[in-house]
Order: C-alpha cells, then structure tokens, then sequence
C-alpha cells in the first residue's frame, strides 16, 4: 500500500506487530484522555482505518467502548474505509463493534485518475465496496474527488451518477486540493502536472450541486451533501465549533479551551504515551477573536444553515455579525453573504468565495 | 614600513580585462609574490571586499594596494590600482585608469578579445598609458596564444610580441609580469617642489572610519595633520590620517609624488567628496584644478518604494547608507497614487541598478517595490527650453513639445562567426542601425551598432548570450541623444491610468508593447470580484486592450478535524500576501507586476 498522491494525512507505512503496539498506545492514550467522555458520535478516520487486521478492529471498538462508553451514548459511529481494504471480515469487525456509518475513500471510478493519484483499487473494487457497504450497514457515504487535471466534465458526471446508483445516504465531493508537502504539490510545483483553472472548478461544483439536488442530496457545507437525515453529525458538530476528543497519532482535539494536535510521528507518539505522558504536539488557547474568528471560519461552510449568533455569543461573549458589522455590511452589499437575528450565512455566490470572505475579516486592511 | 620611495622607483598600474578572465586571481598572485599578505591566511580574492563582490564573483568598487617587490636588487613600490569590470562601469574604470601611468591588459587565452577587452584597452589608450598585454590562463589545454596574437595585432593595433603569458591560477609567468611593469611602464611624473596636488580617484565609507578618500599623489607632499583644499567642492579638511594599503590600511606621516594611498579626516558624508576632485593645501600656495574627470551620468532610472508605506524614511536613510560608498547613486523623493511615497533613482547601468536594489534588500533589511528601469530623455519643449525626464510620467503633454531626444549608444559586440545572423536581427528588430563589421579572427567578428540605449537596458545581453551559446559580448561608449518618433504608452487599469506602469516607446511599437505589458499584467494581477479591464493608449486612442476575468470559485475544499489551525493560518499568510500589494485605484496589484513593461516575451 502506498501514499496517494493528493494526501497531506499523517501517513506511514507498518509492519504487523507495529500496528498492535500502536493500537496499544492509542486505547492507553483514550484511557488517559477520553474514558467515561460518554461522545455522541465516534469518527474512527484520519486515513484508512480499515487497514488494521479484522481481530485488532474489533478489540479496537471493544476496548474503546470500554473506555468511553460510547456504545451506550453514541447515535453515529463512522469508520472511514478505502475500497481496496473493506472486506468482508472487516467490515463484520466493525458492524459488530459497534460502527452503523461507513465513510468509503471511492475518490473517482477511472482507472487513469486513480492510477495518476497512485491509489491501489479500481472502479470496480470501489463500486463492490459500496454494495458492501449498502448491505451492513444503515448509513455509507461515497467519498469523490473532482477537478483532475484535464477532467471533462461529462466523465466526472458520469463517475458521480455511477455512484449514486449505489444509492449511499451522503455524497463528499471535494475539489482536487493541492496541500504543502504532497506529491502532487511538488508535481504540479515541478510544472509535471497542471491544477486545473478555476473557471472549470467552479463549473464542476455547480454542476456537482445541480445533479446532486436532482437526486434530492442537499448541499448541507461546502463539499457534502446528504439526504435527508443523513448528516454526518460527527462532522456537523466540528463545523459547529462544538467539542471533540481525538486520540491517535496528529489527532487534534478541541476541548477544555483548548486547540490541540498530538505528536505526529508514531514512534515518538507511542513512547510518549507508553510512559504514561500526555502526547501532546502543538497546543493553543484561541482567545475570543480567534475564537470568533473559528466559529466564522467553520460554521460559514454550512451553506444553509450558517452561524448561530445565539452559540458564538454563549462560547466566545462576541456577536459575529456586530464585531464585524462594517465588514458584513460590504460584503452584503457585494451580495457575498445574508443574516436575521439568529443566523449569519453565505449567499450561493458567497459561498463560492469563502475564502474571500474571511479574508476580509482578518485585521491588516481597511475594509 | 613607511619608507619614501623616490618618483623613479614607483609604479602606478592597473589591471583591465573583459569579466571572468582573472582580474581578481591575478591580483591575490601579486599579494602573495610581494609578501603583502601571508598565504596561508589569505582569503581568495582579497581585493573584492564586499560580500556581494564575492558572490557575484564582479568587482564593484576600485580598490588600491601598494606593493613593494624588489627587481634586480631595486626595490620598488607598485601601486595596483584596481578597477571594476563590468559593462556598466566604463566610467569607474576610467576614474581607476586615472591615477595610472600604465595598465595591464589580462585576456583569457582561451577565450580571447572580448567587447570589454577592447573598450577597456581602448580607455586606456586614449589616455595614453603603457598598455602590456598579458594572456591569462595559459594552463588550459585550449589555450590559443598565436590566434589571440592576432586578434591583438588587429583590433587594438598591439605588437604581437608585446604580449606577456602567465597562469594566474599556477602561478606561472607572475614575476615577468612585475618585471614589465618595472621596465615597460613609466614611472609617474611630478615634482616635490611643486605645491600639493593630489587625485582624488575614489572614496568609500567605512563603518569604522567614515569617509575614506583614495588618493594619487601628483606633485608635492601631503603630511598628516596637513590642512587639505578640494579645489571641485572648494572644501577644507584636516589630514587626520594619511597612509597606504598594504593592503590593510596603514598608516604614514607623509605621501610624497607618484605615491598612492589614502586619506581618512572628518568628511561628513560620501557626497562631500568629488571623485576626479583635486586636492591642494589649504593655505599658501594652491595648485590649479586637474583636468579630466566628470561626474557619472545615471543611464538607468527606476522608482523604489517601500513595501510598507511606513518605512519611507528607512529607505531614505539606506540609500544614504548605500551612497557613502557608491555616489554614482542619484535619488530624489517621488509619489506615486500606487505606490505612496518612493524615490526615482539613477544608476550607471543595469548591473548597477541590481546591485544597489540587492544591497538595499539585504544591508537595510527593508522590504521594496521596484518599477521598470527607464532611460532619460531630452524633451524638447514649445519655449526652446529643454527637459531631461527620467520616468514616463515625468513626460508633459504633447502640446508642449515638439520633439523627444533619446539615447543612442554605439555598441560593439565581438560575436562567433556563425552567430552573426542571429545578432544582426536581434539588434534590427531592437531599432538598431548597423555601422560595420569587422573580422578579428577566421572566426570571430566585431559587429558596431548604433542602438537606442532603452532597448538594450531591458534583457539586451541575455538574448546576446543565448544567440550566441555564451560566446557573445558587448560593450557601449556614452550615449549621445537622438530625436525620435517616440510616444508615451499609458497604462490602464480598469480605467485608471497608472503612470507607474507607462512605458516610453517607439510608435511603431506600441501596440505589440502594449499587448505585452497587458499579458503580463493579466497573468500578475489576481482576479477580483470584477472584470478588470486593462487598455493600453498612446494619447487618446486605446492600442492594446486584455481583460482580468472577475472572482471564480474560492473556497477550501476541505475542512475539518486537525486543519483548523492550519486553515486559520494559511488565511493569515494570505492576507499577509494582500497587504504586500499595491493599489490602482480598486485594484490590487502585486509588487511584481510593477515590472510588467520589462516583459519581452512578445
């Protein structure tokens, strides 16, 4: 197995008995800093969980609901799988661990997409993964990439269609990013691979909502869509600014007042936490506006629902549209974003041009 | 050391070569054959002192060392004055040429005669000094002297068996050089008995110092304590130090005829000093005014601003800083609605113009804005009266004149044989009007152009290296000015007009000009929540018209989990991008695109 070529994960290669120390320190560190946390939702992610043997998944899921008791207060459970590794004792391991969400890497049906990304499975192994997906569990989710270089829109909708007959409950349809440190960042740096302009990109997720809309999937944030009831709610609750726990290597966790991402290295991460210390990487108590600022900054990318004003004020004792009143008032005024007394949200054009967007609220111009 | 070396044991000489034919390595040879400094300690090219020489492996500024080396039992005092060699700087090495009797001419024996070779040999002849021909680098097995004698006997005129061989590198052939330079170059003339009358043929700042001013002795004798008379600046200073460089500066307490040193007092700022000023004694009798030198004509002019408004007055005092060791720097305060408040700045040359921009980014640590080097031009106006601008925007309304004047430099370019074709139509497509062509060698020729100075500032001498896979150089004498069909190119952006961005050209090329500068601005400037579109007019008619497309998509694809520190501050580092830009009206322009008019990809 290998690195894909757009991923900025956390990402290494293991050996067998690498993986059972690791999964050790992970449940020794959810002991630490997460027993009796009693979450609402459970994201059991960050790359392909589904890699690890199907025996150490399900020791996995039992430990960690011994830990945090999460099988008792848990509405959703998701684990996210790539194709190539969702097989069927697999997928038993997590069904019968307590999983009911299963989000699946698919990224493109085209054998030369995913041969230029450098992922291993093809079109079919990832339309078989989904019918797996369909028959064990209640909820699945289809995860696609758009904007490859050179992509004809008619071919990705075509992939997008394909997969809908597959009839998952929640669609991701990221554009092709290109992240620091990736290879695709360096090839494309290296002039060996050419992004895509942003004329097509914005065609591309226009015409993505349209058909997503036709088959009743609404755009619920920037890049996801669900029917209805099908929100990921763990998500939802991160792009409300809400709390979370996460434990793993680079886990980051918003919690206590604070921001924090664990050491990133496995190695150091383990011994870190086998000698019973805190694998704390990077930490950061955001003060009210940079609090602000996240609540913005996230909850802006639910396109329909917005930002409370009501649960910005409660968290940070700042009003979002006031704070940034001559701001909000230009940008309305562009016709980029709309808000009442209880929600601030982007326009459809505004949403386009998020980035713009919070750009305009950082300090450094006048407005 | 301070002992006095009579006129007829002093030598004063300098070395003149084309760039890369091993000026520097010749010198540190000297250093080392004469004891001047001790080998083990020495650092490669001991003359270059600044960092920036170092690393761009050019010589900025002159330098001077006294050498004592002792030839048939005699000793003698050789004074190497050094000068810079590069194609902007024909005038320091003229300064440098100054205050010598006789000059060496090193050529790469390899590489032969090249334009820099002739100009410089050509300066030198002109002021009548010993030239002795040295061929460098006779260890390289490609070495070619018999053709390079001929290349000497036929474009500089130069006996063929005049010519002196050495292996900088080796070492071989140093001590004949010092030989020559005993034998074949006069010594200086001048009298003791004549009142003080000394060159002033450059000065530098020093940290430590202040103002050092470097000195050839004429007639007389300066002691320290003397009070000194610039005849030029009609100044008075009190000789606070005297001495040579050895080649650390040491001190002396007198410099007596033909000698070469340096003078320290309490000289306020580089500017004070003349170079090619004279210096006398302050009371008694004075001597009269030498004659020769002029002051450097800036040829490149460019706007620099500071990136942050704020920082107007650094800059300010930086390029101070940097002209107390470079006068030939010119800069008066300009503003611009986009850029605030900058200077328009004169420069020798190209080459000058980069350095100063590099020594200002790294001495002052500020952060600037450069527009696009622009010529001067003589304007001829309606009243008789003449104008120089030196920026386009500088140019009045065309109702007021009758006729612009441009520099014109007659250039010589030696060029391989087979690449003359490529030349001839570089230089004709460059507005250039060809004069002759002459064959130093079964396959070398020089070719003589007359070209409008402004289109050779611009990327002139790298189509010339590529045309000629390396082997071209060049040189050009003072520009003289010449009328033209010359308009101004206004730049708009979305309607408004930015003078930083107007361009003074030919009209028969303005409109592919101005397609250019607005391609280049188009792919610079990023796109907006408007269409922007951008014109280029020669007065009230639009020549050129491109459009910047308004906003598309502009969101992060994803985000959640980990990322929202880093997203947060990947927004920051944006908006820190956006600060750095500049403003046409609503238009935000980065700092690079101020450079658009220099795009040649046409």
């Amino acid at each position: 197995m290998s690195k894909c070529r757009y991923c900025d994960f956390n990402s290494y290669a293991w050996t067998g008995q690498e993986l059972d120390r690791y999964v050790r320190a992970l449940l020794r560190e959810a002991e630490l800093r997460a027993e009796a946390l009693h979450p609402q939702t459970v994201f059991i992610g960050g790359g392909t969980p589904t890699f690890l043997p199907a025996d150490l998944l399900a020791e996995l899921l039992v430990e960690l609901s011994r830990i945090t008791g999460f099988r008792s207060t848990a509405h959703e459970v998701t684990i996210e799988a790539n194709p190539e590794s969702f097989d069927e004792p697999r997928a038993q391991a997590a069904a019968q661990g307590g999983v009911n969400r299963v989000s699946l890497g698919v990224q493109s049906l085209r054998p030369e997409v995913l041969r230029a990304y450098d992922r291993v499975h093809s079109g079919e192994r990832a339309l078989e993964a989904l019918a797996r997906a369909r028959e064990l569990f209640t909820r699945f989710s289809a995860d696609l990439i758009f904007a490859f270089p050179g992509q004809d829109p008619a071919s990705w909708e075509a992939d997008l269609r394909a997969v809908l007959a597959s009839k998952p409950g929640h669609v991701s349809c990221y554009e092709l990013s290109y992240e620091p440190g990736t290879a695709l960042t360096r090839l494309r740096n290296a002039g060996r691979w050419k992004a895509e302009d942003s004329d097509l990109c914005e065609e591309l997720y226009l015409r993505t909502g349209k058909i997503l809309a036709e088959h009743v999937y609404e755009r619920y944030e920037t890049s996801n869509f669900a029917r209805p009831g099908e929100r990921c709610l763990h998500n939802l609750a991160a792009w409300r600014n809400l709390h979370y726990v996460g434990v793993g290597a680079g886990a980051a966790s918003w919690h206590g007042g604070a921001r924090r991402k664990n050491i990133e290295r496995p190695e150091a991460y383990q011994a870190a936490v086998e000698s019973g210390i805190d694998p704390v990487g990077e930490c950061e108590r955001p003060d009210a506006n940079t609090a602000l600022f996240d609540h913005l900054m996230m909850g802006l990318r639910l396109v329909g629902e917005g930002v409370s004003r009501a649960r910005v004020r409660a968290a940070t004792g700042l009003d979002p549209v006031d704070h940034f009143a001559n701001q909000w008032q230009a940008m309305r005024e562009d016709g980029w974003v709309e808000w009442d007394a209880h929600y601030l949200r982007t326009t459809a054009r505004g949403a386009l041009l998020l980035d713009s967007v919070l750009t305009r609220l950082l300090p450094g111009e006048p407005v | 050391m301070s002992r006095r070396f009579p006129p007829e044991r002093i030598r004063n000489f300098s070395i003149i070569a084309h760039i890369d034919h091993g000026k520097s390595t010749l010198a540190d040879r000297f250093l080392e054959v004469t004891g001047a400094v001790d080998t083990r300690k020495k650092q490669d090219q001991m003359l270059d002192s600044m960092d920036l020489e170092r690393e761009r492996g050019i010589t900025i500024k002159a330098a001077a060392v006294s050498l004592t080396h002792t030839i048939r039992g005699e000793e003698y005092l050789l004074n190497l004055i050094d000068t810079p060699g590069h194609v902007d700087f024909a005038y320091e090495v003229e300064k440098s040429l100054q205050a010598c009797e006789g000059a060496l001419l090193l050529i790469d024996a390899a590489q032969g005669i090249q334009a820099q070779t002739v100009a410089n040999a050509m300066l030198a002849m002109e002021q009548d000094m010993e030239v002795v021909p040295v061929f460098n680098k006779m260890d390289l097995p490609h070495a070619r002297p018999e053709e390079i004698k001929d290349e000497l006997e036929n474009t500089l005129l130069l006996e063929r068996d005049s010519a002196l061989a050495c292996s900088a590198k080796t070492g071989e052939g140093i001590d004949g050089i010092l030989e020559a330079v005993v034998d074949r170059m006069p010594a200086p003339e001048g009298s003791p008995d004549k009142p003080l009358r000394a060159l002033i043929f450059d000065a530098k700042y020093d940290e430590y110092r202040g103002i050092i001013v470097y000195l050839r002795m004429i007639d007389g004798t300066l002691k320290k304590g003397d009070w000194v008379h610039m005849v030029g600046a009609d100044t008075d200073y009190e000789a606070i130090e005297i001495g040579k460089f050895m080649p650390k500066p040491v001190p002396h307490e007198e410099l007596s005829v033909g000698e070469a040193g340096y003078l320290i007092s309490n000289i306020k700022q580089l500017e004070d000093v003349r170079v090619g000023d004279t210096i006398t004694i302050m009371r008694g009798e004075r001597a009269a005014a030498l004659e020769g030198y002029r002051e450097a004509q800036p040829m490149v002019w460019c706007g620099i601003y500071p990136t942050n408004s704020g920082d107007f007055e650094n800059l300010r005092s930086a390029l101070k800083a940097l002209k107390l060791n470079d006068s030939a720097i010119v800069f008066d305060p300009e503003s611009s609605d986009a850029l605030g408040f900058g200077f328009r700045c004169g420069f020798l040359g190209l080459l000058h113009m980069e350095i100063v921009q590099e020594r200002l980014e790294r001495e002052s640590g500020l952060d600037i804005v450069q527009t696009a080097p622009t010529v001067p031009y003589e304007v001829q106006m309606n009243d008789g009266s003449t104008l120089v601008i030196h920026s386009p925007g500088e140019l009045p309304d065309p109702t007021q004149w009758s006729e612009i004047r441009e520099p014109i430099v007659t250039v010589h370019i030696i060029v391989p044989t087979d690449s003359i074709g490529v030349i001839m139509k570089l230089c004709t497509d460059r507005r250039g009007i060809f004069l002759r062509q002459e064959h130093l060698s079964a396959t070398r020729v020089m070719l003589t152009w007359d070209m409008p100075l402004s289109e050779i500032i611009y990327d002139f001498y790298d189509k010339l290296k590529s045309g000629t896979k390396g082997y071209g150089t060049m040189n050009f004498e003072e520009p003289r000015f010449d009328a033209a069909n010359l308009v101004k190119l206004r730049i708009l952006v979305n309607s408004k007009e930015a003078d930083e961005l107007s361009v003074i050209c030919h009209n028969d090329s303005c409109q592919r000009r101005g397609r250019a500068v607005l391609q280049k601005l188009q792919k610079e400037i990023p796109r907006h929540q408007f269409q922007i579109p951008l014109q280029a007019a020669v007065g009230g008619k639009i020549v050129a018209r491109e459009n910047i497309r308004a906003l598309s998509k502009n969101v992060t694809a994803k985000c959640y989990g980990g990322d929202i520190t880093r997203k947060r501050k990947l927004l920051e580092k944006q908006k820190e991008g956006k600060k750095r830009m500049k403003s046409i009206g609503n238009v935000e322009v980065p700092q690079k695109a101020f450079l658009a008019v220099l795009s040649t990809d046409e």
